[in-house]
């Protein structure tokens, strides 16, 4: 069990927590009518991915969107790409995803999208908490009120149609890529078999893939918990393997060897497939390996960091219009040409087309890549510690150049040290990297030595 | 003049009722319906129901969520009228049921009516234990992986029609020609089944359930069945016509001769036709509902209790006899339990019995009903407020020390052939006067009364 304090989290983020006797159902109607009051009523999408609360957190959220006066169109369980695609295809006023991610099954959330599909920026969820608190919800009168509909039928069809404009389907298909996934039993159990077997033609062997079953493994795609897999892929002889997160936002890959590609290098690929392609800039945050400038600089392109957080990311997307962004560490790719949000299937799909393109297999397309060795850390947080910590490490480091825009950033000649609070869990989290692995290991070793961990 | 004083929300023994938006929202329903699942016994499902309100949907929505936080298992009927949602938890031996609307109220309001696992409403006891739950805030949410679920159910018209048939002759009474207002509330479901599956010939008007604009208000008394109703009866070639509230628990009516009859008609004339047929000889009303009870009552051997106005108090003094005892209990507003039907208000199976009455007396509606003595009752209504009133009925019981004096709601004087009540309303700052005469109405006391009673305010 998590510490108490963590157990629910009313923020700009939203909210999330355990639910039952701390994510409740009053909690979960009220913030919903909250936010049926900051986007004017109007009609507002909601789906779900496969948690075992989704259903009833539906019910709820659909209470309090309705006394707000909206029409709440229900989706049912989709992947959270494909509900914000929705959201905008259909010019809905908002939409709501009830999913929390990668969290722990026992854990739920609401995800709120604006009028074009998108996260709400930080303003807008500044606006939304201050009105959840002020509890000054719209009413509608009887007269007033509006309906439920549901469309379980069209989201998929719109988000695949737009990935389609931007690969090679045929050269795909014919390929008939031997290919292996494991959905988790989420959201991606509604749809991804029929998309890399009906839509991509690929000869499909899939696990996790009933929507019904609780999660068969951790529910964020590390490549740790993702051994069921790798076997799969090695024993069935696959040419590439897919896993996905709870509602379908993240990626991770699995080379023909059976080995989880390092999500950098994913992210890396996806920016090169679409630097090819289109015109602009690349975004991702400060804990995103240098492997994506280097991709960038071949195609003459610039690269912004940002905090973490899918959020930021998205938001400087947008001021710079970036061609593709996302965080590598996360498997997450965004690409704004399909829609501006975390979005698995265009991965899948880029991955599948470049490696149609180049008859390479994916094991050499990572190989291609600039090799850069990370390490990643974690030191359990106590409040008041990390501005000493992060002075400790400017003194160890006193050539580094500094970002401060998110925790400390140090870039250093051999490589980089990236040390920020974690925003949902009570740690700081760590992360270096260096051109070898020697220089990583150091790297790591010298921050948790100054941090006393 | 009762919409500017009506209160907009009222949480009480009766459960949740208010006037959506303004008054009830849906954080009142959230936690209402976490309080219920949380008081009801472990384990058992629980049958859900509304009539076609359109605030029902974002309050069964609610309700739902709250049930299955609580890990019980719902059931939803969907648009259901109440006597068949009482139906179901019984005949599914659910933990209890909660009826999602405001039954004779205006179609701006709504309401939860909760029911125990016996189908009838909380005695004062447990309502009281689910407002202190409510209160408190402290509901029993269980863990992710033990939430609740949610189905549907088909066969609960049908079943409730397998009870009605197995009580009343069917064959006999689709002989009648009877028209029904149903004021775009859930009898229709019934009556249009009944049709279908049995060869009922009812005619139906305003047999649309509406969400929003009701043809009138959806309230049993002669009024309403004067409006629409009656006058439809001579035309229509009609035996008789029935109105019912929205939510089909009570029932007024309407003569073949196109007379609107008073809606305190049907607790007498059904105690008229029960109390012969059973061994229970008590019948259970509140002080406000006509003298003619008693007189029926006397002939056939049976005993009137009379209790405070309002339903739990009904409901309360049906649990301090044991069942066999009681004939009838019932309302002057149309609102009869019956045993057979295990005392739940029952609108449909009030009006199966009427039509067996006539049945088996081979008569008119309009010669039973003109059979009984004329009794005539006068009805007003004062603004009053609050602190004034106990001082107020101190002041009447000075005034009429020759009547036999009732003080069990407000005051009630009787005489041997009329009676007075004056009481609070349970739902606006009014008190309520209401005079009885056997014969011409008490025009002179009634007029006496309201003049005491508005100097006094």
């Amino acid at each position: 069990m998590p510490k108490r304090e963590h157990l629910l989290k009313i923020g700009v983020s939203g909210i999330r927590g355990v639910v039952g006797e701390f994510l409740t159902p009053a909690l979960a109607c009220s913030f919903a009518q909250a936010f049926g009051t900051y986007v004017r009523g109007g009609r507002v999408v909601l789906g779900r991915d496969t948690r075992k609360s989704g259903e009833m957190l539906t019910h709820a959220v659909a209470s309090g969107l309705l006394a707000a006066g909206c029409e709440v169109v229900e989706v049912g369980i989709l992947p959270t790409p494909t509900i914000q695609i929705y959201v905008a295809a259909t010019h809905a006023q908002g939409g709501i995803a009830i999913t929390a991610s990668h969290n722990p099954p026992e854990y739920n959330a609401l995800k709120l999208f604006n009028a074009q599909g998108l996260f709400f920026n930080n303003y807008e969820r500044a606006e939304l908490l201050d009105l959840y608190h002020q509890s000054d919800f719209r009413q509608a009168t009887n007269e007033e009120m509006r309906r439920v509909v549901t469309d379980y039928a069209s989201a998929p069809k719109l988000h695949v149609d737009r990935i389609l404009k931007h690969v090679n389907l045929e050269r795909i298909r014919v390929r008939r890529f031997r290919v292996a996934l494991d959905a988790v039993n989420g959201a991606g159990a509604m749809i991804t078999p029929g998309f890399l077997r009906d839509v991509l033609g690929c000869e499909l062997q899939a696990i996790a893939v009933d929507p019904r079953k609780p999660f068969p493994r951790e529910a964020e795609p590390r490549p740790e918990v993702l051994g069921e897999i790798a076997e799969l892929v090695r024993h069935c002889h696959r040419e590439i393997g897919f896993a996905q997160d709870p509602d379908g936002d993240r990626l991770a890959v699995i080379d023909e060897n059976g080995n989880v590609l390092d999500n950098d290098d994913v992210l890396a690929l996806a920016v090169d497939v679409a630097l090819g392609r289109l015109p602009g800039d690349v975004v991702v945050n400060l804990t995103t390996s240098a492997v994506v400038d280097d991709v960038a600089r071949a195609h003459k392109r610039r690269v912004y960091r940002t905090p973490v957080g899918e959020a930021n990311v998205v938001e400087m997307m947008q001021a710079t219009n970036a061609a593709i962004g996302g965080e590598g560490s996360n498997g997450g790719i965004i690409f704004p040409a399909v829609h501006l949000c975390r979005d698995s299937y265009t991965g899948m799909a880029f991955l599948l087309d470049r490696m149609a393109e180049t008859g390479e297999t994916i094991s050499s397309l990572a190989a291609r890549l600039p090799k850069y060795h990370r390490r990643f850390g974690k030191v359990a947080y106590e409040h008041g510690r990390l501005g000493p910590l992060m002075q400790s490490l400017e003194t160890r480091f006193p050539a580094a150049e500094l970002d401060r825009s998110d925790g400390l950033k140090l870039l250093l000649p051999q490589g980089w040290i990236h040390v920020r609070a974690s925003n949902t869990e009570p740690l700081l989290r760590v992360a270096a990297e260096a051109k070898s692995a020697q220089e990583a290991d150091h790297l790591l070793k010298e921050v948790l030595r100054l941090f006393g961990a | 003049m009762a919409q500017q004083t009506a209160k907009l929300l009222r949480i009480s023994q009766v459960g949740l009722r208010g006037i959506v938006g303004t008054g009830m929202t849906a954080a009142h329903v959230l936690d209402f319906a976490s309080a219920f699942g949380t008081f009801l016994e472990p384990g058992k499902g629980v049958i859900v129901g509304r009539d076609p309100r359109s605030s029902g949907i974002m309050i069964r929505e609610g309700v739902v969520a709250a049930l299955m936080a609580c890990g019980r298992n719902v059931i939803d009927l969907g648009i259901a009228p109440t006597p068949v949602i009482q139906h179901t938890i019984r005949r599914m031996d659910a933990a209890g049921g909660i009826s999602i609307g405001a039954s004779h109220n205006a179609a701006e309001w709504n309401a939860l009516k909760f029911f125990g696992r016996n189908a009838t409403y909380l005695s004062t006891a447990e309502a009281n234990e689910l407002l202190d739950i409510y209160h408190l805030k402290k509901f029993s949410f269980v863990e992710w992986d033990r939430l609740g679920e949610l189905r549907g159910e088909d066969g609960a018209l049908d079943s409730y029609l397998d009870e009605l048939a197995s009580v009343f002759d069917f064959d006999a009474l689709k002989r009648f020609r009877v028209v029904v207002d149903c004021c775009n509330g859930t009898s229709s479901l019934i009556l249009r089944r009944m049709n279908e599956r049995f060869g009922f010939g009812f005619t139906l008007i305003n047999e649309k359930m509406q969400g929003v604009a009701f043809a009138h208000e959806p309230a049993t008394n002669k009024d309403m069945v004067a409006l629409q109703l009656a006058p439809l009866m001579k035309p229509l070639n009609a035996d008789a016509g029935f109105l019912f509230d929205a939510d089909s628990d009570r029932v007024a009516f309407a003569t073949e001769d196109g007379t609107a009859v008073s809606e305190e008609m049907v607790l007498p004339m059904l105690a008229d036709y029960l109390l012969p047929r059973r061994l229970g000889k008590l019948v259970i009303t509140n002080v406000s509902s006509t003298a003619l009870v008693d007189e029926v009552a006397s002939r056939h051997g049976g005993q009137v209790v009379r209790v405070a106005v309002g339903r739990q108090a009904t409901i309360d003094a049906l649990s301090s006899y044991r069942p066999e005892q009681i004939a009838l209990a019932g309302e002057g507003t149309g609102a009869i339990m019956m045993p057979q039907f295990r005392f739940v208000y029952d609108g449909i199976a009030s009006m199966l019995a009427l039509l067996s009455m006539m049945r088996e007396r081979g008569e008119k509606l309009s010669a039973i009903v003109n059979s009984y003595p004329k009794y005539s009752i006068l009805k007003g209504q004062v603004p009053l407020v609050t602190q004034r009133i106990p001082a107020l009925f101190t002041l009447l019981r000075s005034h009429y020390r020759d009547g036999r004096a009732n003080v069990l709601d407000g005051l009630r004087v009787d005489w041997p052939d009329r009676w007075f009540h004056v009481r609070v309303s349970q739902t606006e700052p009014l008190v309520r006067i209401i005079c009885e005469q056997r014969g011409d109405p008490p025009r002179d006391l009634f007029d006496a009364l309201m003049e005491r009673v508005r100097s006094f305010a």
